[in-house]
């Protein structure tokens, strides 16, 4: 037998009770003879301080039966354990559910990782052109419209990639009146370049270098890769952080991952071979960027951050240079003026 | 039975008081890390039910403890609901909006971007409200819990108005609205049958809130006057001085920065000193004595706790702030336990699943 302290819940009034543990339920008593049976059943135990037991009635709201130390092994016979740790977790054990949980984790964590590869090749073109369609749209005021320079950028992509501009997946290419060094591959095949990487760019032969490297990420599927991790991992990222950009730099915000990097500059030597342009203006690029990188000039800060450079790529370039195989330009000087006064307005 | 209970609180003994020590709190701190972490994040809502069941126990009020009876089930429930909530609001950061602007269509986004904000700040003062009455409701003493009626739809417009008033009048009336909104909050709230009162006003808050503006104009004034001085020491000896002329540039940037958050938390303590007082409940009143240095003290040693511990100190946070907020509450006055009876204020269900997402505090 107990002495124990009871709440009936009608009202905050503390009252004495004796109270016996039976085999399936508590017997209270009071010594003014008031006696209450309550059946196991409806009994739960609630968050003890150490000190004392406090056990709960399903049935009653705000009741409550306080018991001393000394009950404990009696009402844990009964009742069972305290909850610990939550009801699952209790069931298993600590380390079990540790143990368990971190492995799951782990899987959750590759399967995120790895998902957007997996999936990528799968997602039909017209939902990415869709999606990409209604993103971007036409760019509105910053798309720059000059016909004989948005031909010359189309006669760019031909010869990287034969029959490009035109089809069902054909390459939406567009010059943006954005003071940035970047290019950007964005979905449904819309290829961006900003016009300080037009106009900055000496030789044309160099930006054909960075157009293929950006027809890769779309061929490869790669835009759609980042899209998928952007919706998944991103999405939660920004739910939680509420990070919210207003600028066009939002647009190029996809992130490629270190190996569609490398990927993508493997397929541009590929493309540069084949249409017959030197690869040594687009290392020579590279290599320029780099040095600014080096002395921490910022006029390309853009570029770097959507595209790590290192020397590295400058001397992948550098090395599939042929010095038997005779090169062309990648445009005709007409061309290349034209593309340079594309975002001039007549 | 036993009947006729009424407790009058000996003065000058502490009618509140918290028990725990961290020690005995330390096994419960280091479960509730290794399981947040390898859950990703989602038992948070189950550790926090572990720190309250913990908190509250600790809690003595009068001659018992109180009592924390919500689960980590539904905080976690509250929380997806708020996600399903909030989901539009962020589809519409993610797709809507860069689609927009690439349109350039830039007037009428920032227009729907304002009108979300507002929206936000709305559902802010609504996640206060309904935080609060979560918190109520499920705290028992004597086996009797708080709660409220009101939903909070009002409140949240009361809260949203007088957001955007301070906002507007460049937060010079800031302490007009925080008390009207604290008794908005606390006079909507009850425990057992009894009702809270707040009858706060801004009388006494106003001096050290003009002194959050003053004293950044003071700073720049000794800027000026330092800058001047110098200037002139510079002139007459030719020295190359430029080194320590920023170097007192910017220990006033530091002071600007400083002063004014110091000024705000200033302000602040004294604002609680004041709700405190402000409230009652029943024939309860109650006071607050933590001072401006009670506060920093406090925030400085989270910060040390966590930058020594690398982290780990974070999971004293809570337990840090409650056992501060429980040691400087004094309660005063009476509780006649036979009026005391069960709340009949409806159980929300939701949790607080809005002041989670907008991290915002309960009281």
């Amino acid at each position: 037998m107990f002495e124990a302290k009871l709440y009936d819940g009608i009202t905050a009034h503390r009252h004495d009770a004796h109270a016996d543990m039976q085999a399936d339920a508590i017997l209270l008593r009071q010594d003014s003879g008031w006696t209450d049976q309550v059946a196991k059943s409806l009994l739960h135990r609630l968050d003890g301080d150490g000190s004392t037991i406090r056990l709960g009635r399903t049935d009653i709201d705000g009741w409550r039966l306080i018991l001393p130390p000394e009950a404990r092994v009696a009402v844990s016979a009964l009742l069972g354990g305290e909850e610990r740790y939550g009801r699952w977790i209790d069931r298993i054990g600590l380390l079990p559910a540790l143990a368990v949980f971190g492995v799951l984790a782990a899987g959750v964590l590759l399967v995120g990782h790895f998902a957007p590869q997996w999936v990528a090749p799968h997602v039909p073109e017209q939902w990415e052109r869709n999606v990409g369609d209604a993103i971007v749209g036409d760019f509105g005021d910053n798309r720059c419209r000059n016909p004989a320079g948005q031909r010359a950028l189309e006669a760019m992509a031909e010869r990287l990639e034969p029959g490009s501009t035109r089809g069902p997946n054909r390459l939406r290419l567009a010059a943006l009146d954005i003071n940035m060094f970047n290019a950007a591959a964005l979905p449904g095949g819309h290829i961006v370049v900003f016009k300080t990487a037009i106009t900055e760019t000496e030789d044309p032969d160099a930006l054909a270098g960075v157009l293929a490297h950006e027809i890769a990420h779309v061929r490869r599927r790669h835009v759609t890769q980042a899209l998928i991790r952007e919706l998944g991992i991103g999405a939660l990222i920004r739910l939680f952080a509420g990070d919210i950009g207003a600028n066009a730099q939002q647009i190029v915000a996809l992130n490629y991952t270190r190996s569609n990097e490398a990927e993508a500059d493997s397929d541009a030597i590929v493309m540069l071979r084949r249409a017959g342009i030197s690869p040594k203006p687009t290392a020579a690029l590279f290599r320029k960027l780099g040095e600014h990188e080096a002395d921490g000039s910022s006029y390309n800060a853009e570029f770097l951050q959507s595209h790590p450079l290192s020397s590295n790529r400058a001397r992948k370039f550098d090395t599939a240079f042929d010095a038997n195989t005779r090169y062309t330009r990648a445009l005709t000087q007409s061309q290349a003026d034209d593309l340079f006064n594309i975002c001039w307005k007549r | 039975m036993d009947s006729r209970q009424e407790w009058a609180a000996p003065e000058p003994a502490r009618a509140i008081g918290f028990t725990g020590n961290w020690r005995e709190y330390l096994p419960i701190a280091i479960t509730n890390a290794l399981l947040i972490i390898v859950t990703l994040g989602i038992y948070r809502f189950w550790a926090a039910a572990r720190q309250r069941r913990y908190l509250w126990s600790h809690t003595e009020l009068i001659d018992d403890r109180l009592e924390w009876t919500g689960t980590g089930k539904e905080m976690f429930i509250g929380f997806l609901i708020v996600v399903a909530i909030l989901l539009p609001f962020f589809l519409f950061i993610q797709f809507l909006f860069p689609a927009m602007v690439a349109r350039g269509n830039e007037a009428a986004a920032g227009v729907i971007m304002a009108v979300f904000y507002i929206g936000l700040i709305y559902l802010g003062g609504l996640a206060r409200f309904r935080a609060l009455r979560y918190r109520l409701s499920r705290t028992r003493w004597h086996g009797i819990r708080g709660g409220s009626n009101d939903p909070g739809w009002k409140y949240g417009g009361e809260y949203l108005g007088r957001t955007l008033l301070t906002a507007l009048t460049m937060f010079i009336i800031f302490p007009w609205a925080a008390t009207r909104l604290w008794n908005g909050r606390w006079n909507a709230m009850s425990f057992g049958p009894l009702q809270f009162r707040a009858d706060l006003t801004a009388d006494g808050l106003k001096r050290r809130w003009a002194a959050v503006y003053l004293v950044p104009f003071a700073a720049l004034l000794v800027a000026a006057v330092i800058g001047a001085v110098v200037g002139v020491i510079a002139m007459a000896g030719e020295n190359k001085l430029s080194p320590s002329v920023f170097m007192i540039i910017g220990a006033i940037f530091v002071l600007f920065y400083l002063a004014v958050p110091l000024m705000t938390l200033h302000w602040f303590a004294k604002f609680y000193r004041k709700a405190a007082t402000g409230t009652t409940l029943g024939d309860l009143s109650f006071s607050f004595d933590a001072t401006t240095w009670g506060w920093l003290k406090l925030f400085l040693g989270n910060i040390a706790l966590a930058v020594v511990t690398l982290g780990f100190g974070l999971t004293y946070w809570g337990y840090r702030n409650w056992s501060f907020i429980v040691r400087h509450l004094h309660v005063h006055g009476s509780v006649d336990l036979s009026q005391l009876t069960q709340s009949t204020a409806r159980a929300p269900g939701e949790a607080e699943g809005f002041a989670d997402m907008f991290d915002v505090g309960a009281i």
